[in-house]
């Protein structure tokens, strides 16, 4: 299988305080791989280097291409979808507008109706909803929204960050499970910030953990999920 | 009674004007957030800049075009010079940076045409535009009423005013759409800075045209971009008409005061919506969750 | 490796935890610095020339103005393009007590304080509601309104009209050696100094907390059980009281009132005063209030025809070069280079 993300020895930095201090890991094409990890340890940071929004250094490579020298505006453009914590969402604007605005670097006008359209069928709430401003959204809706627009873009990464915060157990379950089918049904991979291990373990294929700006455990989730020391001693259950 | 209804043209009239300027303040607030408090010395400037293009042969037409051009690139390149380096610092220091750019423009304009005032030719021919009051009344009417509908056309149904109101709404995600915010900005700057030059030389034959021409005007657009709301540009038309007939009609209808009050009785009705509607009275409520 | 050896390591590291030695040796820094501050400040009306005495006397007395400012939009978050306006407020008051009504300058003070309190508060009220930029016109409604009701023919015999009122210079108090200038430095001083210790009170406690807590933040602050309108609306008052007792001191040492010097303009060179100084900190009122009294003038001296635009460039510079002002200018150099956090060993 082809290597999609090669990172390698990244730092990263807010301002002069350093968040990361030199992490490596691997992402197949087509697979699902979680960052877990206490809350600071590191790995919104670490998608937030990915995505370029704060000073890194080292090597990121999608597809063998760097991305170090790249701005966010044009990482999104080489096929990195970036669902950042909070979701995100342009408030203000409907619900269709902000699909829209996740499209909004593409000119192929059918294939962007037709996506919006795939949206819709993976989220149909948001299809009900869909010229009410987003910031009277629900939580979970706001989550479907965001993901959707992630999906606008026709990414070959979807960076995921903490999805299930601030969501009741069951919507999550339902948002999880629409992720698995994305990844099965369209292909495509998925990066996963996650604090709540439990589910992220369920649909991931590997798992690295990070503790304070480093890698302190990597391997596939099913190794992660039936290790019941790792799983106490770092992911407390 | 004629003596109202030609207060309430004239209003209209300059109405019109304080109109312009308020969309271009409304433009520059959906592009980065603040209200351009040098709104009015730039436009001043493009005015005189097209001024010196007549000076030197050629047509009104031609100078009109040349002067709105000129203004959308030095209104891109002020934005790149000087706000791009505060952007992510403090309001107050941007606040500052404004207060610096207008001394700046108001100095070089004074010192590069000096301060007398200067008859300026207006786009509607000879006649004054509140010569034949109902006419040429109309006509301000007509271009005020234009800008915002293609503002409004252009932020409501293309992608570019779509990307930019989304830019200045949440800069991050739009970067994590591909958005160059940064280029919105600079855009948002280069159209202001041209609606800004159309009203100068809409108002330039009427007050004459001197470095400090803009100056009361300025005041009013503000005033009437805040009380429209300044996230609408129609709100942005609505306060500029309101404020015209505002201040012409305070002017005669309460005494004591006379003209002198002007600007602070229209201030004080002003203020007075803003205690009842506090962002204005053409806003969007935000609905926000917690 | 583990989390809890990691942090007790870092926890090792932190300069309180190395004893008290860090703490005593800045304190030990800034009353060595204020005492020399303060005893230049003594000195310096012996050493000056008359002129300058008054540029210096004028120089504490917009630093007052602008710790006014300070608190209320730099502590408390509340832009104001009005402080012309208090400043008029209180120079007037000091004026007219004194010419018409003979009141000893040394009373116009507190009376000009408590007359500008209640301006403050009072606007502060229906301000309320209003936030940056829509306060910011209200406030600057306040600006243009003033110079324009203070011309007002009705209120002519009190104001003087458009040509103001001229104020009898004090003198020094019997006996003591000064010329009223050299005193009138030293009152301003005094005044200055008190006025200065009452703000860093007020910040240092529960109250400064309270304002910076809605400045950042009101939901939380309203959620916490602070009452935001009356603090707001006190704040304003507490503002409106220190410009208008720097109004009523440079009324007394201009030795004159006229409506058109307190516009608009003025509200902004007391902003940009701010800025310069460096907003939410108390200290920047003196760098804030040098630089709008010197700087006009230098601009003038470097070319008389484009001296706007001179100023102009320089705030622009200023502001580039230093976004936070004095403050933060001063806070980024005096912050030592941070140790590398990487105090843990790798796993």
């Amino acid at each position: 299988m082809t290597k999609l993300l090669e990172v390698r020895d990244l730092h990263a930095f807010y301002g002069r305080t350093a968040a990361l201090h030199g992490i490596s890991f691997d992402m197949d094409q087509g697979s699902v791989t979680a960052l877990l990890g206490a809350n600071g340890a590191g790995k919104t940071t670490t998608l937030r280097a990915i995505s370029g929004m704060i000073k890194r250094t080292g090597e990121i490579r999608l597809r063998d291409r760097s991305l170090m020298k790249t701005l966010t505006e044009d990482i999104v453009r080489i096929g990195v979808a970036h669902v950042p914590a909070g979701r995100g969402t342009f408030l203000k604007q409907t619900v269709e507008d902000n699909l829209r605005l996740g499209a909004i670097t593409r000119h192929d006008k059918a294939g962007i109706a037709a996506d919006v359209e795939m949206v819709y069928g993976y989220f149909p709430i948001l299809k009900e909803r869909r010229t009410q401003p987003a910031g009277l959204l629900s939580g979970g809706e706001q989550q479907m929204l965001a993901v959707g627009r992630a999906l606008m873009l026709r990414p070959k990464l979807l960076l995921l960050d903490e999805p299930s915060f601030g969501l009741a157990p069951l919507i999550v379950r339902e948002i999880f499970s629409i992720l698995r089918r994305l990844n099965k049904e369209e292909k495509v991979s998925i990066l996963l910030v996650e604090q709540n291990a439990s589910i992220a373990l369920e649909l991931a294929d590997h798992a690295y953990l990070i503790e304070t700006g480093r890698i302190v455990f990597a391997g596939c989730a099913s190794d992660i999920r039936n290790n019941e020391q790792l799983r106490r001693s770092y992911l407390g259950y | 009674m004629e003596l109202l209804w030609q207060q309430v043209a004239a209003g209209f009239a300059s109405g019109a004007i304080y109109a312009c300027i308020a969309l271009a303040l409304v433009m520059i607030y959906q592009a980065i957030g603040h209200v351009n408090f040098a709104q009015g010395e730039m436009a001043m400037f493009s005015t005189f800049l097209a001024w010196q293009l007549m000076q030197w042969g050629f047509s009104y037409w031609i100078a009109f075009i040349g002067a709105v051009g000129i203004s959308f690139a030095a209104g891109i390149v002020i934005d790149r010079l000087i706000f791009k380096p505060v952007r992510a610092g403090p309001v107050l220091t941007q606040i500052i940076m404004f207060v610096g750019l207008l001394t700046v423009i108001n100095s070089v304009a004074g010192f590069i045409w000096d301060f007398t005032s200067k008859p300026f030719p207006s786009p509607f021919g000879a006649n004054p535009l509140f010569g034949s009051w109902l006419i040429s009344t109309h006509q301000a009417v007509m271009i005020a009423v234009t800008f915002m509908l293609l503002l409004y056309g252009f932020f409501r149904y293309t992608r570019v005013g779509l990307a930019m109101q989304s830019a200045a709404e949440n800069p991050a995600s739009a970067k994590l759409v591909g958005i160059r915010v940064e280029w919105m900005i600079a855009l948002g700057w280069g159209m202001a800075a041209s609606i800004g030059a159309v009203a100068g030389l809409l108002i330039a034959p009427i007050v004459f045209l001197e470095p400090n021409m803009m100056l009361g005007i300025l005041l009013y657009g503000f005033a009437a971009a805040v009380l429209g709301g300044l996230s609408s540009p129609g709100g942005a038309v609505f306060g500029g008409f309101a404020v015209g007939i505002i201040e012409n009609l305070s002017g005669i209808f309460i005494p004591v005061v006379g003209a002198e009050m002007k600007l602070t009785i229209a201030l004080l009705i002003i203020i007075s919506v803003l205690v009842i509607k506090p962002t204005g009275l053409f806003s969007v409520n935000q609905a926000e969750r917690v | 490796m583990t989390g809890i050896e990691d942090t007790a390591s870092r926890f090792r590291e932190l300069p309180f935890s190395r004893g008290k030695s860090r703490v005593d040796r800045d304190r030990l820094l800034r009353i060595a610095t204020a005492t020399g501050l303060l005893g230049v400040a003594v000195a310096l009306p012996f050493a000056l020339h008359t002129f300058f005495i008054f540029q210096t006397t004028m120089v504490l007395i917009y630093a007052i103005a602008i710790i006014g400012l300070n608190l209320l939009t730099g502590f408390n978050g509340q832009l104001s393009l009005g402080h012309a306006a208090f400043y008029a407020i209180g120079a007037y008051t000091a004026a007219i007590l004194m010419e018409k009504f003979g009141v000893s300058y040394v009373w116009a003070l507190p009376a000009a304080a408590v007359i500008c309190f209640v301006f403050g508060f009072l606007f502060g009220l229906p301000a309320l509601r209003l936030e940056g930029v829509y306060l910011a016109l209200a406030t600057f409604a306040l600006s243009v309104a003033t110079p324009q009701i203070l011309k007002l023919s009705i209120f002519e015999n009190w104001t003087g009209g458009v040509q103001g009122l001229v104020i009898v210079k004090p003198d020094a108090p019997a006996g003591l050696p000064l010329t009223s200038d050299q005193w009138l430095y030293f009152f301003t001083l005094a005044v200055t100094a008190a006025m200065y210790a009452l703000a860093k009170n007020l910040i240092r406690t529960r109250t400064g907390r309270a304002l910076m807590a809605i400045r950042d933040n009101p939901l939380a602050a309203r959620s916490m059980g602070i009452n935001n309108a009356i603090y707001k609306a006190v704040t304003f008052g507490v503002s409106g009281l220190y410009t208008g007792i720097a109004g009523a001191l440079g009324a007394i040492v201009v030795q004159f009132v006229a409506p058109d010097s307190f516009t608009i303009y003025m509200s902004v060179a007391l902003l940009v005063g701010l800025v310069v100084g460096g907003v939410g900190w108390l200290p920047g009122a003196f760098f804030g209030g040098a630089f709008i009294l010197l700087v006009p003038n230098v601009a003038e001296q470097f070319s008389k025809g484009l001296s706007g635009a001179t100023y102009g460039l320089m705030l622009i510079l200023l502001m580039l070069v230093m976004p936070g002002g004095f403050g933060g200018f001063l806070r980024l150099i005096s912050m030592a280079p941070k140790p590398s956090s990487a105090t843990t060993k790798a796993p």
